[in-house]
C-alpha cells in the first residue's frame, strides 16, 4: 500500500535518511522504531510533504501513486494522515470547522460530494464519543488549552473522521500518561481494517504494548538496519539501540 | 483643493490623500446602479445616496429626514463635507419616538467627488443602528456627527466596499454619560481610504467601542484612526482592529486614548493587530496613550505578524489547499473583531464581505 525505496532526504544540505526502503502491506501496521536522530521525524515530515527538507532520491508510492509529486492537500486527499508530534494550536478556528473544512476540501479533491451539516455532526459524534473527545471540546479552538493527551485524541478523532487509507502516526505516544496511551492505542485499533496500513513512528516500546505491530523496524542513521516481529520491539526496549546501530 | 492634511502632519502620516484632487476632476457616470444585494435584511428604512443625491425612488424612507447638516465637525475633510454636501441623514431620535427599526444607507459613488454630511442625534434612553455601505469610485468624503444625551445607545457600521476610488469618512461623536457608542467598520475596497473618529465620553459610565478591519491588497493605502477622548471620570472605551495586507498595500491603524486630569476610573483598552500575507505589503499599528489622571485601568497591544506556517501545514496536511489554509487563518485572525459586532445579520454580512474578500484571493 505504502512502498518506500532507496529514500534519501536532506536538511539544511545534511543527509538524514540514506536509502530507506520499506514496503507497508494493506491490513497492516508497522513500527519505526530509532533512537534521536536516527531520522524518524523527517521521515514523517518526508511522507507529508512539509516544507523544510528535501528529497535527493528514492520514491514513495501510496497504492501506486507517486506521493512525491503531490503537494500536500493533495497527499491527503490521496489518503495520507500524518498524526503530528506536536499538533498545533490555532485560535479562532474551532475543531469543528477545522475538521469539516478538511474533510469536505479532501471530498472535492477526490470528486466526491461534501457532506452536510448533518451527516459531519453525526460522523464526529461517533468518533469523538468512542474517544472520550466531548463536544465542548470539539467547539472550541483546535488545540488551544488541550492538554498534551487531548490534543493527541483530537489527532485521533481527526484520524477516524477522514479515515485515511494510510496512517502515518509520528511519536503520538510522546508526553502520555498511561490512560491517555491506552485512549490513543484504541484510538489505532479501531482504525485497523484491511484496506488500511499503520506506520507508527516511535522510539518507546510503550505503544506497542497497546498496539501490537505486525513488523518491527529499526532506523539508524537514515536505513532500516534491521526487521523483525513484534518481539523485535522488546529487544530494543531491553538491549537499547546502541548494539543494533554498531 | 483647500487645506489637505499632509503626510508631515503626525496623524496623516500613513494617510494617502495625493489622488484625491485628480478623483475629484473625473467625471460621474449616471448609469443606474444595482444595489440591491447591498441591504440587509433588517427591516428598516433603507435610503439610497448616488454621487451624494438622496434617491427618493429608491429609497424607503419611513418618514426620516434627509437634509444637509452644516455643523462642522473641525476636521480639514469632515468640514468640506459639512460645506458641500447637499444632502445626508438627519436622524433625530427621542425614547418615546416609534422605533424605525435599523437605518440602512448605500452610498453609491460613481466618478468625480460624492459627498455626505449626516447627524445622529439621540434623546436619553433612546436608541438606534445605522449601517453605511459605500461603493462604486470615484472620491467619497463623508462625515456625521453623533450626540447621544444620557442613557441613549447607538449601533453604528460603516462598510467601504468600494471598487476603485477613494473613501474619506470623519465622525464625531460625544458620549454623556450611561451612554453607549458602538461602531464596526469594515474597509476592503477603494484604492485609498482614511476612515476617522472622534469620540468624546463626557459622563459618568459613557462607554465608546470603536472597533474595525481593514483589508489591503494590490496597490491600496488604507488608514484608520480612531481618536477616543475620556473627558469625564468614569468612562470606558474598547478598540479592537485587525487589519490585513497583500501584494504591496499598506494597511495602517492608529488608536489613541486620551485620558483627562479629571477622568478618574476610566478604563481603556486597544488592541490593534495586523498581519502580512506578502513580504512586500506594510502593516502599521500604533496605540496610543495620553494619560493626565492617576487612577485609571488602560491596557494596549499591538503586533504586526504573519500566519503561523505550522498551523499552515497543519491544514493542508488534514487535506486543505494552500490558498484555503491561507483564507481560514486569515478569517480567524480577524474574528476577534468581526465577533464582536452586537447584531448578528449585521456580523454575518460584514463576515461574508470579509470572506468575500478572502475568496476573491483564490
Amino acid at each position: 500500500m505504502l512502498e518506500i525505496t532507496d529514500l534519501h532526504a536532506t536538511v539544511d544540505g545534511k543527509a538524514i535518511l540514506n536509502g530507506l526502503t520499506l514496503r507497508v502491506g494493506a491490513g497492516q501496521v508497522h513500527a519505526i522504531m530509532g533512537p534521536n536522530g536516527a531520522g524518524k521525524s523527517t521521515l514523517s515530515y518526508v511522507l507529508g510533504g512539509r516544507a523544510g527538507s528535501e528529497v535527493t532520491g528514492g520514491s514513495v508510492t501510496l497504492e501506486g501513486r507517486d506521493l512525491l509529486a503531490l503537494a500536500a492537500h493533495e497527499r491527503a486527499a490521496a489518503g495520507l494522515f500524518l498524526g503530528l508530534q506536536y499538533p498545533v494550536e490555532i485560535p479562532g478556528v474551532s475543531n469543528l470547522t477545522f475538521l469539516r473544512t478538511a474533510l469536505n476540501a479532501q471530498r472535492k479533491q477526490r470528486g466526491e460530494a461534501e457532506a452536510s451539516g448533518a451527516e459531519f455532526m453525526k460522523l464526529i459524534k461517533i468518533e469523538a464519543e468512542a474517544l472520550g473527545l466531548s463536544m465542548d471540546m470539539l467547539k472550541r479552538p483546535v488545540n488551544v488549552g488541550f492538554s498534551g493527551g487531548e490534543k493527541k485524541r483530537n489527532e485521533m478523532v481527526q484520524m477516524a473522521v477522514l479515515r485515511p487509507r494510510v496512517a502515518v502516526l509520528d511519536e503520538t505516544d510522546s508526553g502520555l500518561d498511561i490512560d491517555a496511551l491506552r485512549v490513543v492505542a484504541d484510538g489505532i485499533n479501531r482504525m485497523r481494517a484491511p484496506d488500511r496500513a499503520t506506520l507508527l513512528i516511535t522510539h518507546y516500546q510503550r505503544l506497542l504494548d497497546y498496539v501490537v505491530p505486525d513488523f518491527v523496524h529499526v532506523l539508524v542513521a537514515g536505513r532500516i538496519v534491521r526487521s523483525g516481529g513484534p518481539e523485535l520491539a522488546q529487544t530494543l526496549e531491553r538491549e537499547g539501540y546502541v548494539d543494533i546501530a554498531a | 483643493m483647500t487645506n489637505l492634511p499632509t503626510r508631515k502632519t503626525e496623524d496623516w502620516r500613513w494617510a494617502d490623500l495625493s489622488g484625491l484632487d485628480a478623483l475629484a476632476a473625473t467625471p460621474a457616470n449616471d448609469a443606474a446602479p444595482d444595489v440591491s444585494d447591498l441591504w440587509l435584511d433588517l427591516g428598516g428604512p433603507r435610503l439610497v445616496f448616488v454621487d451624494g443625491a438622496f434617491v427618493e425612488a429608491a429609497s424607503d424612507r419611513r418618514g426620516l429626514t434627509v437634509t444637509a447638516v452644516r455643523s462642522a465637525p473641525g476636521h480639514p475633510l469632515g468640514d468640506r463635507a459639512a460645506r458641500e454636501a447637499t444632502t445626508g441623514l438627519w436622524l433625530t431620535h427621542t425614547a418615546t419616538a416609534t422605533a424605525v427599526g435599523p437605518v440602512q444607507i448605500v452610498h453609491v459613488a460613481t466618478g468625480g467627488v460624492s459627498q455626505l454630511s449626516s447627524r445622529i442625534e439621540l434623546a436619553p434612553n433612546a436608541h438606534a443602528e445605522v449601517i453605511e455601505t459605500h461603493v462604486g469610485k470615484g472620491w467619497s468624503n463623508v462625515t456625521c456627527t453623533v450626540a447621544l444625551a444620557e442613557g441613549a445607545r447607538l449601533m453604528r457600521t460603516i462598510r467601504v466596499l468600494k471598487e476603485g476610488g477613494a473613501h474619506t469618512d470623519f465622525t464625531l461623536a460625544t458620549v454623556a454619560g450611561a451612554a453607549s457608542y458602538t461602531s464596526a467598520a469594515l474597509v476592503t475596497g477603494a484604492d485609498s481610504s482614511r476612515v476617522e473618529a472622534r469620540i468624546i465620553l463626557q459622563g459618568n459610565g459613557a462607554f465608546a467601542e470603536a472597533d474595525g478591519v481593514v483589508l489591503a491588497r494590490g496597490d491600496q493605502v488604507h488608514d484608520a484612526f480612531t481618536l477616543v477622548e475620556h473627558a469625564h471620570a468614569g468612562g470606558t472605551s474598547r478598540q479592537v482592529w485587525r487589519s490585513v495586507a497583500d501584494d504591496r498595500s499598506t494597511a495602517s491603524v492608529a488608536g489613541r486614548v486620551a485620558v483627562a486630569r479629571d477622568a478618574q476610573k476610566t478604563d481603556a483598552e486597544q488592541s490593534v493587530k495586523a498581519l502580512l500575507l506578502a513580504r512586500t505589503a506594510t502593516a502599521n499599528a500604533k496605540p496610543e496613550l495620553e494619560i493626565f489622571a492617576d487612577d485609571v485601568k488602560c491596557a494596549h497591544g499591538a503586533s504586526v505578524g504573519e500566519l503561523n506556517r505550522d498551523a499552515l501545514f497543519y491544514l493542508q496536511s488534514r487535506g486543505v489547499d494552500p490558498a484555503g489554509a491561507k483564507a481560514l487563518l486569515t478569517r480567524a485572525f480577524l474574528g476577534d473583531a468581526l465577533d464582536r459586532i452586537g447584531d448578528e445579520v449585521v456580523r454575518e454580512a460584514v463576515t461574508a464581505d470579509a470572506v468575500a474578500w478572502l475568496e476573491a484571493a483564490r
